[in-house]
């Protein structure tokens, strides 16, 4: 299925084609494009793959995780720097943190240093961002804090890695109840069936302002955080849905041009049974006073819930302020399981429209039946890659609006 | 620049036998992604995935005028693809192409795609394709006037039957004397590149002078060397249809204004509202029957003077 977006290519990644959100491209040294990819879980880590010729993607370099109880699924590049994020299957385990590589030789990832998480109460990281070269901003447990739910683990903490060779952690916010030495009181949990925890996700920072973070933080809405003293991030305004909607705010994208959040939420259960997962446009001109404006238009959910596996928003093709990337307020792209990967013009906000799309055929050896696509990154030549969680691995596509 | 996601429908129409549905198969091949709506009674089968067929119902438009007519099939034809495609049910398409019949007038099409708003969210009308038989110029002759309205409404013309023709030249002038900037293309057996036909613009590129000719059809352009006031612009638009709507055959063409250029595109009364565009040579191109360069402009300086 197809709006205005054609396929160039897509690559398996060598038969390890169940991709993460952690999607990133290189501008390397040589001139190359190297978009570098997480994987959704074990054995592979990450792969990267030269994306100079998007009609002819090559893998440069896939690695090994340490071991099958755990998953990268994040990642971002700053420059020659490579910061992966470690996340575990049961708490205790290790590496449960981040990890530094140098990749000025991209088919030579050398690791630099690792940032250790793990404790009793930590799965460790999910979610980074670091587009700075400096600080990695993450959703990540902290082995100080104990949660009263373990699935409120993961907080949002600032790592200075200015010195890539030792990284410090500088800073933490959590959502207050949610830790054992808090004194509010413990949040009102979504019903057990949609109950996915009050922890961050995404923890976006953008150099428009580094003062501010936004953060997704899955059952407990969007926040703005003031992060001008990094010891002492202090939560500016918050934005929430569940209830009556069924939690999982993934992503908050500032528009800062048009006073803008574009808020995803994540769809986590097959067969839409958690629909509706939509993606919504807040007015943040005033940060203190956040309002929904408008949601993105989905195709019906009747005539995708049952095509296999998931159906609803996911991630958001970023504006990642980095060397390489597309930046638009006018267009939001998004991925949306078997939805596939769908663009929307914005430049009315009260009145989204769709204008472009790509579903897949259902890749070979799918365990859900249906695509899956779980990530999108575009290029600043226009290009289009998403990648499948279940096996398609990466798609490269071209869009024409 | 805003952008735009709505799909293109080509419209290729053309006189009884003029090689229109060799036209329509020989471009398929080149560009599969594309739906194509055709007249139920067309003799020769179009070879296709996605074909829908259509009656040509024309629908008398609420504005009560006798020349201006919507088409109730393409209506329904093209929002049932858009419901489809949006389910899922179909593929997906890059372009619609809508093959009339060798006696409609193609007019209709274009005041479909501009005055129904719903369907204006998912197409907009995108090049006119007309196929004029370079072979034999008396065919036209049995039904002159919708033979010149295809020529007249052409944002392109396929000369058909190149290998048969033995010179271009009557069969050109009579196409320039009825629409002087448009292209025309020779085709052996249908054969034309498809990014000519298809890259072809709604508006114009080339500005020229009124042709000379014994019809009653006019065609002319106004140049614009300043930005004008864009509600002026609507009300001149407004005065002309109000006073001549009628007798304007196609009136299209770029206009700057206050915040860039819009495109202009009108077809008798029934004209698309302004929409931004990128680029384009300031000027409209007017195709009338009867109504003059000079009468146009004298409007235009009047009003601007007024302003």
């Amino acid at each position: 299925m197809f709006l205005n977006m054609k396929l160039l290519a897509q690559h398996t990644l060598n038969g390890f084609g169940g991709m993460g959100e952690g999607m990133s491209m290189q501008l390397a040294r040589d001139g190359r494009r190297v978009l570098w990819l997480a994987h959704e879980s074990a054995p592979k880590n990450f792969t990267a793959v030269d994306v100079s010729d998007p009609r002819s993607p090559q893998v440069i370099v896939q690695t090994d995780l340490a071991h099958a109880q755990m998953r990268s699924n994040s990642l971002e590049v700053a420059g020659d720097l490579m910061a992966v994020a470690y996340q575990v299957t049961k708490f205790g385990l290790k590496p449960a943190g981040f990890e530094l590589f140098d990749i000025a030789k991209p088919e030579k990832p050398r690791s630099i240093s690792f940032f250790d998480a793990s404790g009793p109460h930590s799965r460790g990281c999910h979610q980074l961002w670091f587009v700075d070269g400096k600080t990695v901003h993450m959703a990540c447990a902290d082995p100080e804090l104990k949660p009263r739910n373990p699935k409120d683990d993961q907080i949002y903490r600032i790592v200075d890695v200015a010195n890539p060779a030792k990284p410090v952690a500088v800073g933490r916010w959590h959502l207050p109840g949610t830790m054992e030495s808090d004194d509010a009181p413990p949040p009102e949990r979504l019903p057990a069936k949609f109950d996915a925890g009050f922890r961050a996700h995404n923890t976006n920072v953008y150099p428009e302002r580094p003062d501010r973070c936004y953060l997704a933080y899955i059952d407990g809405g969007v926040m703005v955080i003031d992060i001008s003293d990094r010891a002492r991030p202090k939560m500016i305004s918050r934005w929430t849905n569940s209830p009556p909607y069924n939690g999982f705010n993934h992503t908050a994208l500032p528009f800062f041009g048009k006073g803008l959040l574009v808020v995803s939420d994540e769809s986590v259960k097959d067969n839409a049974a958690d629909h509706p997962k939509l993606v919504w446009l807040i007015d943040a001109r005033d940060e203190k006073h956040l309002v929904s404006i408008s949601t993105l238009p989905m195709p019906p959910v009747d005539s995708f819930r049952n095509r296999g596996g998931r159906f609803g928003a996911h991630n958001l093709h970023e504006n990642t302020p980095v060397p390489g990337a597309w930046r638009s307020e006018d267009i939001v792209l998004g991925t949306f399981f078997n939805g596939g990967v769908r663009a929307y013009d914005v430049s009315d906000p009260y009145s989204p429209r769709e204008i472009a799309y790509f579903v897949p055929p259902t890749p070979e050896n799918s365990k859900t039946g249906a695509a899956q696509l779980n990530d999108v990154f575009v290029d600043d030549r226009g290009i289009v890659f998403t990648v499948d969680r279940g096996g398609g691995g990466l798609y490269c596509l071209e869009m024409k609006v | 620049m805003k952008p735009d996601g709505r799909t293109p429908v080509v419209v290729v129409t053309g006189f009884l036998g003029s090689g229109k549905t060799t036209l329509v198969n020989e471009l398929l091949k080149e560009e599969r992604d594309s739906l194509v709506i055709v007249n139920e009674f067309g003799d020769v089968p179009v070879d296709h995935a996605l074909v829908e067929n259509s009656t040509e119902a024309a629908v008398a438009l609420p504005n009560g005028c006798l020349c201006c007519h919507v088409r109730g099939d393409l209506e329904e034809a093209l929002m049932g693809a858009a419901m489809r495609r949006r389910r899922g049910e179909i593929a997906g398409f890059d372009r619609v192409i809508v093959e009339t019949s060798g006696l409609a007038d193609p007019g209709p099409v274009a005041q479909t795609l501009y005055s129904d708003h719903a369907l204006t969210r998912d197409f907009k009308l995108g090049p006119i394709v007309t196929v004029v038989d370079a072979a034999d110029p008396e065919a036209r002759k049995a039904s002159l006037g919708i033979a010149r309205s295809q020529i007249a409404a052409a944002d392109v013309v396929v000369l058909s039957k190149a290998d048969r023709a033995k010179d271009f030249a009557p069969v050109e002038a009579e196409i320039r004397a009825l629409n002087p900037a448009v292209e025309c293309i020779p085709a052996r057996f249908g054969k034309v590149e498809a990014k000519r036909l298809l890259d072809a613009k709604p508006g114009t590129d080339q500005v020229f002078s009124a042709a000379a000719h014994d019809s009653a059809i006019r065609s002319f352009s106004m140049r614009f060397e300043q930005p004008v006031l864009k509600a002026l612009l609507q009300h001149f638009l407004a005065t002309l249809v109000e006073l001549r709507g009628k007798d304007l055959l196609r009136v299209k063409g770029v206009v700057p204004v206050e915040e860039g250029l819009v495109l202009v595109q009108g077809v008798r009364h029934v004209f698309d509202r302004l929409r931004p565009v990128a680029k384009g040579e300031a000027a409209l191109v007017f195709i009338t029957n009867g109504v003059e360069q000079r009468e146009v402009e004298a409007l235009w300086h009047a009003m601007k003077g007024l302003s």
